[in-house]
C-alpha cells in the first residue's frame, strides 16, 4: 500500500501510524506513478494523533524530532520513505537506533542525515552574500535540501548588525533577517538593487580568486568534488573562469 | 579600496604558503562584524583543488632577506607592492560581510628590519580587531628576530600565529636562508606555547580576559629544496607536536619558482608531500609514534602507505577480529580510518559484524581484508608476498584518489569528520 500524506512533520507522523505494520508500505507526500497492483490511500493529517506519535518517539530517543526534522528537509527523492523505515526501527527497538551502522535502513537514514548537514555546512561557506543600496545584504542559492531557515543563526551570529535574506530561488522561499527577528517566507523573483560598491568588491573578489591558484598544479577534479558544478552559479568567482 | 594590481602582487607572493586552516577558534562576537567557526570553514576551491577559507596576503612583498627558494627574495626581480593597514582591513571587511572568507592570514615580506616590520603586523590586526570591531579568524605569520614583546602583543589579537621553519635543519638553514637559524624560529614558538598556558591559566582565575592565540600555533616546512631524509623530518615534526605543542605542521613540496645552483631544479612529487601528510596523521591521531615507522635515515615508501608499510613490518600483529580487537588495535589496520574505526566500535555493540556488514557500511575493504577477520573468517590472501602484490596493486589503482583523499584531510571540515570531534 502506498500511503500519501502532506509533507509536514504532522501529515507523516499521521501516516506513520497508519502504515506502522504494514510490511510493504510506502510513504510519500510526491506524485508518483502507480503500478497497476498497487493500491494507494491519502492520509488526512490528524495533529491529535501526530502529537501522540512524537511524544511517544521522544520517548525512545530524545532526538527523534530533530532528526524527523532533518529527514523531512533532506532532497533526496525517497527521504520519507528512509524517515519511516528508521522510526520504525525506533518504535520497535523502543531505544536510539541512530548507530546500528549493519542495519541497511538505518545505515541509510544515518547517510541522509549526514547529507543535509553537510550542506549546511558548505553553504557556511558557498553563501555569497551582495550588498544592496539599503545596506541589507542578499544572497539567492539553490541547495539541494531544504535549509535556508538553518543557515540563519550562524550568519545572524556573526554579522548581527547586517539584515539578510537567504533566497532558495529552487523552493522559492526566503529565510529573512531583519536585524531583529527571524522569518521564513515565500519568494518567486526578488528585484535587488545593489550598493554602488558592489560591482568593485565583486572584481576584486575574482582578481583575488584568479591570483591566488597555483596553475601548474592544475587539479580541477578535485575542485569540482569540493565544490560542485551546481553551486557555481551563484559564486562570482566561477562566473568567468573553469 | 586597494587596487587590483597590488592585490595581485600581495597575494601571489602569499599564495605559496600552504597553511589554509580556520578551525580551532572559537572567538565570540562582540558587536561589529565576525566570530570563530572552531570547524572551520572552506569558502572556496581553486582549480589547484585547494581551499580558499581565509584572505592569504602579504602586507609587503619588498624583502630584506635573501633566502634562496623564496620568490620574493631581495635579489629578485619581481614587482613590489605595499599595502596599506587601512586597505587591508577594509579589503578583510568587505569580502567577509559578503562571506567570501573567514578571516584574514596576514603574513610579509622583512621590511627595514624585523622589527619594523612585526610592528606594521601588529598594527594592521590591532586595528582590525579595535577600529574596524573585526571578531573573524585572524592568522599571523611571526616575523624571526623581531622584538619578543611585539610578538606577545600581536598573539592578543590573533586566533593563530606561525614561525615557519622552511628547512627541516640548521644546516639547510643556513645554506638557502642564512639570515634564519633554527634558534630565532624555535624560541618564539616555545614563548608562544609558554605564554599562552599561562593566559589560559590566568583567565581560568578572572585575572584575564580576551584570547590569546585560541587556535594555537602552526608551521611550514618545505619538502624536498634540501637533503634531510623523511625520518628526520618526521621526528623534528613529532618533538614540534610533544614538545613545542603546535596544532600542525604543514608540509609544501617544493616548486622551483627560483633558479639557484643551490636549489634543485625539479619539482618534489606530490606523492612524497602526500606521505609525509598520511604520516603525520599517523602521530596525531592513530597512536603512532615516529620510531615505530621509520629510522632517522629512512625515507618513507612510495609503493605503500606508511600505516601498510608498518603493517607488512609487523604482519605478527596480524589479523585481528573486527569485533574485539579494541579501537587502538582497530586504528592500526590498513585501510580502516577514525571514520570506518567508530563505526564499527558503534555497530558491533548490536551484532556480531560480517564482511558483508562492514561493505553494506562502507568501509573500504581491499587493503583491511588481509588484516582482519569476522567471526573468524578470513577473506585475505594467503601469504604475504601475495598480500604485498595486492596491496601494491590497490595503491596504484587508488593513487588519483589518494592524492583526493590527502587534499579532502586537508581542508578543516573534513579533517574535523576524519578526526570524528578530536580537534
Amino acid at each position: 500500500m502506498i500511503y500519501f500524506f502532506d509533507g509536514t512533520t504532522e501529515g507523516f507522523l499521521t501516516a506513520f501510524i497508519a502504515a506502522y505494520t504494514d510490511e510493504s508500505a510506502i510513504l510519500t507526500s510526491k506524485d508518483i506513478q502507480l503500478s497497476l497492483e498497487q493500491s494507494s490511500i491519502f492520509i488526512q493529517t490528524d495533529t491529535k494523533k501526530a502529537k501522540k506519535a512524537s511524544e511517544r518517539l521522544q520517548i525512545f530517543d530524545p532526538h527523534a524530532l530533530y532528526d524527523l526534522d532533518t529527514l523531512l528537509r533532506c532532497g533526496q527523492e525517497d527521504h520519507e520513505q528512509v524517515a519511516f523505515l528508521y522510526f520504525r526501527h525506533l518504535a520497535r527497538q523502543k531505544r536510539p537506533v541512530g548507530k546500528q551502522f549493519a542495519n541497511p535502513d538505518i545505515f541509510r537514514a544515518v547517510e541522509y542525515m549526514k547529507k543535509v548537514g553537510f550542506e549546511i555546512h558548505r553553504f557556511h561557506g558557498f553563501i555569497r552574500f551582495m550588498e544592496t543600496e539599503s545596506g541589507a545584504l542578499y544572497a539567492p542559492f539553490s541547495p539541494d535540501n531544504d535549509i535556508c531557515d538553518l543557515l540563519v543563526p550562524h550568519f545572524k551570529a556573526r554579522l548581527p548588525e547586517y539584515p539578510f535574506v537567504l533566497h532558495d530561488v529552487r523552493r522559492k522561499k526566503a529565510a529573512i533577517y531583519d536585524g531583529k527577528n527571524t522569518f521564513v517566507a515565500p519568494l518567486g523573483t526578488a528585484n535587488v538593487l545593489i550598493s554602488a560598491n558592489e560591482e568593485g568588491w565583486q572584481a576584486l573578489w575574482k582578481r583575488y580568486y584568479k591570483a591566488v591558484n597555483i596553475p601548474s598544479r592544475e587539479r580541477l577534479k578535485q575542485m569540482r568534488g569540493y565544490m560542485p558544478a551546481r553551486y557555481w552559479q551563484f559564486l562570482p568567482e566561477k562566473q568567468d573562469s573553469p | 579600496m586597494i587596487n587590483e594590481e597590488k592585490l595581485k602582487i600581495l597575494t601571489e607572493s602569499a599564495k605559496y604558503d600552504v597553511s589554509c586552516s580556520s578551525s580551532g577558534s572559537g572567538r565570540k562576537n562582540m558587536g561589529g562584524m565576525g566570530n570563530g567557526y572552531v570547524a572551520g570553514c572552506c569558502h572556496s576551491f581553486t582549480p589547484d583543488g585547494r581551499c580558499v577559507s581565509l584572505l592569504k596576503i602579504l602586507l609587503s612583498n619588498d624583502c630584506i632577506y635573501n633566502c634562496k627558494y623564496c620568490p620574493n627574495r631581495l635579489d629578485a626581480d619581481v614587482p613590489r607592492a605595499t599595502a596599506t593597514p587601512d586597505e587591508i582591513c577594509e579589503l578583510t571587511i568587505d569580502f567577509y560581510k559578503r562571506n567570501y572568507i573567514e578571516g584574514l592570514f596576514l603574513s610579509s615580506a622583512v621590511c627595514k628590519n624585523p622589527d619594523y616590520t612585526m610592528e606594521r603586523l601588529l598594527l594592521v590586526v590591532k586595528k582590525l580587531r579595535v577600529e574596524y570591531n573585526f571578531h573573524g579568524y585572524i592568522h599571523l605569520k611571526g616575523i624571526p628576530k623581531a622584538d619578543p614583546l611585539l610578538m606577545h602583543k600581536a598573539a592578543r589579537y590573533a586566533d593563530r600565529m606561525s614561525y615557519n621553519i622552511e628547512l627541516p635543519s640548521e644546516k639547510s638553514l643556513k645554506l638557502l636562508a642564512p639570515q634564519k637559524s633554527k634558534e630565532s624560529l624555535l624560541t618564539p614558538m616555545k614563548a608562544l606555547t609558554a605564554q599562552s598556558l599561562q593566559f589560559r591559566e590566568e583567565k581560568r582565575k578572572g585575572q584575564e580576559k580576551g584570547y590569546f592565540l585560541p587556535a594555537g600555533q602552526t608551521t611550514q616546512m618545505i619538502i624536498g629544496a634540501s637533503p634531510e631524509a623523511d625520518g628526520q623530518i618526521l621526528r623534528l615534526t613529532q618533538s614540534l607536536y610533544r614538545v613545542t605543542g603546535l596544532k600542525r605542521v604543514y608540509y609544501s613540496s617544493y616548486v622551483p619558482v627560483v633558479r639557484d645552483s643551490l636549489l634543485p631544479d625539479t619539482p618534489t612529487g606530490q606523492l612524497r608531500e602526500h606521505r609525509l601528510y598520511q604520516a603525520d596523521w599517523l602521530l596525531r591521531f592513530y597512536g603512532f609514534s615516529v620510531e615505530e615507522l621509520l629510522s632517522e635515515g629512512e625515507n618513507l615508501s612510495m609503493e605503500f602507505d606508511p600505516k601498510c608499510a608498518w603493517a607488512l613490518k609487523n604482519m605478527h600483529l596480524f589479523p585481528v577480529e573486527i569485533n574485539r580487537a579494541p579501537l587502538e588495535v582497530l586504528l592500526r589496520v590498513p585501510g580502516i580510518g577514525a571514520k570506518n574505526a567508530y563505526k564499527i566500535m558503534e555497530a558491533r555493540k548490536y551484532t556480531k559484524l560480517s564482511f558483508e556488514d562492514l561493505t553494506k557500511m562502507r568501509v573500504a575493504l581491499k587493503r583491511a581484508k588481509h588484516f582482519i577477520t569476522c567471526n573468524g573468517k578470513f577473506f585475505g590472501a594467503k601469504n604475504e608476498t601475495a598480500v604485498r602484490g595486492l596491496l601494491s596493486a590497490a595503491e596504484e589503482h587508488d593513487s588519483v584518489e589518494q592524492l583526493n583523499l590527502f587534499s579532502m584531510l586537508s581542508t578543516p571540515q573534513n579533517a574535523m569528520i576524519a578526526l570524528t570531534g578530536q580537534m
